[in-house]
């Protein structure tokens, strides 16, 4: 038993963190990529590759069965934590590998009673947190035949997909009717309210700030708009499978974050941003993906870079990598944001409708007919923050 | 058949060291038995069967592989009597090869090429 | 022809390659992102709902299995553990298995992501596997004999790679599409939640990466005796040229996954049929030429 213990505390030195983000939880999500960076542990795509579930956010009341069955689907030995405060996130991610460690001598989680056998199966003691989620069924229907574009009758997969997936909008879910693996249909679940206690938008708050008449050093906003393209284009570039550089882009987007030096910061940006332009991989990849014409984007209300870009994915990324550059050159600007400044990262802010409502408004006509792979590009090159209308739902 | 007996050696050693992963593993990581699981999609739970008909768009590319893959079964004996043969086996085989690759040239003026 | 090794090298092969495998993941993550075989053992196999688990694990045990199959013809130095008269078939045909076995890890575990990655890696293989079977074609036409041993002989005075340059580049290709490695990992990539692999657990998941590791080994190592003079070289021995020249090839095909996104099949299937094939039959074509003139 000793080796055995020893070897299995050795195997959760560096856990594997499956990370859920819940809409309102931006600052918590960055707080533990962060700290996940700085710690060197791998952060995966799903639960059977993860030790450690953690929830970076409040989660709305109500929806605690729905994490039992997420943390559900993890192989175990393993553990989970929430993250509310992202002051917290160092502290939780210890004490997520103090629970793994805790739980690796004793025997790994007991099999819990699946719909097909019934009885409890072997096993030890629930290793942490209670497991209270319902058997796994396998009494699903098989998938339906429906009409497909070249004029057959095919089987559609419906598949709800979001909102727990890697470079993701947090809390996005999207119904999509698949045939093959290209999306026929796709619909958008409502998005959740937030829980009362979050503050404003974080990627938008220096602008909403200013417009309450707060006075916001235009630097400063700088700095989080920098951050916030940062962290889209890191997310679209992890989509697009150019790890190296989406990784630059987050070391960039959390130096900014923790105040580094401007000096640097544009350097970085600089050498990011002429990577991704001389990328003809990338343009061959993201042309004619989720094209979004000028004429259309105004006419659904789309702001911002979505707007400025009028074209299609490629050109929202270029769209970014342009701001990035621009925002840098601004990060020692003098002077305070005024009130009537209220273009945040995604759009104009202040009126009816956050940003992202738009975004998400043109979403699914954008993704029908394309293939998956180029389905999750656009949703990426789209980046709609639903932290903004999570907040729009629980205020009216 | 003396040249085929250590491959027989290294797949048998493979398959020990295979079968010795998943011992350990079983030792390692408690119940043998695997654990019952949702499939995967970012949290909720599949709707349906995955396992469907999956329409492969790309079949139209299939059927030109298909074609290059059996001809590839005489490029490989052709490979070792091109010096003996001489220029009819040069010959005989490009022109075969210009063939296909016409046929290559109409699939993709036809589109069979893109799929998404 | 290369002399025949003692049989104790076909022991040592599959925990060598292993060793290698596990070097090369290690130089290609991120510091601190090391593999982890141990985090992967300690993990439990898991089954999916109405998963088809023996087909799943099938197809996770088959990928190291047939990579290290097809590296009995590897020579290190002049002597392979098998010298195969079809030894360049053998290879083509164990790399083949990688196929059915991605696909079946996609298809077990009856979860929608986990299916697009297996037949993801399928249209990825009808778009490399062409070129790649021209490019070991070409290199068996240099030396006019399908035996890996002859091959490297042949290349006593000049090496391949200098006057079959673009079958040397579509070999390198095909490696890391074959290894689903790099620019071409759509098939487990991140946007499907790590696809044919995203189901896998514990021993299955170890298997199935490991013997992806395994298979990017073993083709880059091909490409030594296929191209690069296998152990020819001056001053070091033959041995040592051999493992010199495997080490660049990974060193290049890692620093490949560095510089580029990946590629996606629907964009990349036209390509590879109307410009590396071409390509591919008129470098055979020349080296034909070449080998009448001799």
């Amino acid at each position: 038993m000793g080796v055995r213990a020893a070897l299995r505390r050795r195997a959760v030195a560096r856990p594997a963190v499956l990370l859920a983000a819940v809409p309102g939880g931006t600052p918590s999500r960055l707080a533990v990529e962060r700290a996940v960076r700085a710690a060197g542990w791998p952060l995966v795509e799903g639960p059977a590759a993860a030790d450690l579930l953690v929830v970076a956010g409040r989660p709305a009341p109500g929806a605690a069965g729905w994490w039992d069955e997420l943390y559900d689907r993890l192989p175990g030995p393993r553990a989970r934590v929430s993250v509310a405060e992202p002051e917290h996130a160092a502290r939780a991610l210890s004490a997520g590998r103090d629970l793994l460690r805790a739980a690796g001598g004793a025997a790994a989680r007991p099999a819990r009673p699946s719909g097909r056998h019934g009885g409890p199966g072997p096993g030890g003691p629930v290793v942490a947190g209670p497991v209270v989620a319902g058997p796994v069924s396998d009494h699903l229907p098989l998938a339906e035949r429906g009409d497909d574009r070249d004029g057959l009758r095919l089987d559609v997969l419906r598949l709800p997909l979001g909102p727990v997936l890697l470079d993701w909008p947090a809390g996005l879910v999207l119904r999509l009717a698949l045939q093959g693996d290209v999306v026929v249909s796709a619909t958008m679940d409502p998005p959740s309210p937030a829980p009362a206690a979050g503050g404003p938008p974080f990627w938008d708050e220096p602008w909403l700030r200013a417009a309450r008449g707060e006075p916001v050093a235009r630097a400063a906003a700088a700095r989080r708009l920098c951050a916030a393209h940062l962290d889209s284009v890191g997310r679209l570039l992890g989509v697009a499978g150019w790890a190296a550089l989406a990784g630059s882009a987050h070391r960039l987007r959390d130096g900014l974050l923790t105040g580094a030096d401007p000096a640097a910061v544009r350097r970085g940006a600089r050498s990011l941003v002429r990577r991704g332009e001389r990328s003809l991989t990338a343009r061959w990849m993201l042309r004619g993906l989720g094209r979004l014409p000028t004429a259309l984007a105004r006419r659904a209300g789309v702001t911002g870079p979505a707007l400025a870009a009028g074209g299609d994915a490629y050109d929202r990324f270029r769209c970014w990598l342009a701001e990035i550059e621009r925002s840098a050159g601004l990060l020692t600007a003098p002077g305070l944001l005024g009130a009537g400044e209220r273009v945040g990262p995604r759009g104009r802010l202040g009126g009816g409708r956050p940003p992202s409502a738009a975004l998400l408004d043109v979403l699914p006509r954008l993704v029908e007919g394309s293939e998956f792979g180029a389905a999750r590009l656009v949703v990426a090159s789209l980046d709609p923050d639903l932290d903004e209308l999570s907040r729009a739902a629980a205020h009216g | 058949m003396s040249e085929w007996q250590p491959v027989f050696v290294v797949l048998g050693v493979a398959l020990a060291g295979v079968a010795l992963l998943y011992a350990a593993g079983r030792w390692l990581a408690g119940p043998a038995e695997p654990a019952p699981a949702g499939a995967f999609a970012g949290g909720l739970a599949p709707a349906e069967h995955a396992a469907s008909r999956f329409h492969v768009r790309w079949y139209a590319v299939a059927m030109v592989f298909l074609a290059f893959d059996m001809e590839m079964l005489f490029m490989y004996p052709w490979a070792v009597v091109v010096a003996e043969v001489g220029a009819a086996a040069v010959v005989e085989m490009f022109v075969f090869l210009g063939i296909l690759l016409a046929g290559v040239g109409y699939a993709w003026r036809e589109g069979a090429f893109r799929w998404a | 022809m290369a002399e025949a090794a003692p049989l104790w090298w076909a022991l040592a092969l599959p925990p060598v390659l292993a060793v290698a495998a596990a070097a090369t993941a290690l130089a290609a993550a991120p510091a601190g992102h090391g593999v982890a075989p141990l985090r992967e053992l300690a993990r439990r196999r898991r089954r999916t709902v109405a998963a088809d688990a023996p087909l799943a694990t099938l197809g996770a045990v088959l990928l190291p299995l047939a990579a290290v199959s097809g590296a009995v013809v590897l020579p290190l130095g002049f002597r392979s553990v098998s010298d195969l008269a079809v030894g360049v078939v053998w290879f083509n045909a164990m790399a083949a298995l990688a196929w059915p076995a991605v696909w079946l890890a996609g298809w077990g575990p009856n979860s929608a992501l986990s299916l697009i990655g297996g037949y993801r890696f399928l249209a990825q293989g009808l778009a490399y596997e062409v070129p790649h079977m021209l490019a070991l074609t070409t290199a068996a036409l240099g030396a006019g004999s399908l035996r890996v041993g002859a091959v490297v002989e042949a290349q006593r005075g000049l090496w391949f790679v200098t006057w079959m340059p673009v079958a040397f580049a579509v070999h390198l290709l095909s490696a890391a599409a074959m290894a689903f490695w790099g620019p071409f990992d759509r098939p487990v990539g991140r946007d499907v939640a790590g696809g044919a692999a995203g189901e896998l657990g514990g021993a299955d998941r170890l298997s199935f990466l490991g013997g992806r590791w395994l298979l990017l080994v073993v083709a880059a190592g091909m490409a030594v005796p296929l191209f690069l003079g296998g152990g020819h070289g001056p001053l070091l021995p033959a041995w040592c040229w051999t493992l010199v020249k495997t080490a660049a090839v990974l060193a290049a095909l890692l620093w490949l996954r560095r510089r580029l996104p990946a590629v996606r099949m629907d964009r990349f299937a036209a390509v590879a049929w109307t410009v590396v094939t071409p390509l591919a039959v008129a470098q055979a074509l020349v080296v034909a030429v070449v080998v009448l003139g001799r």
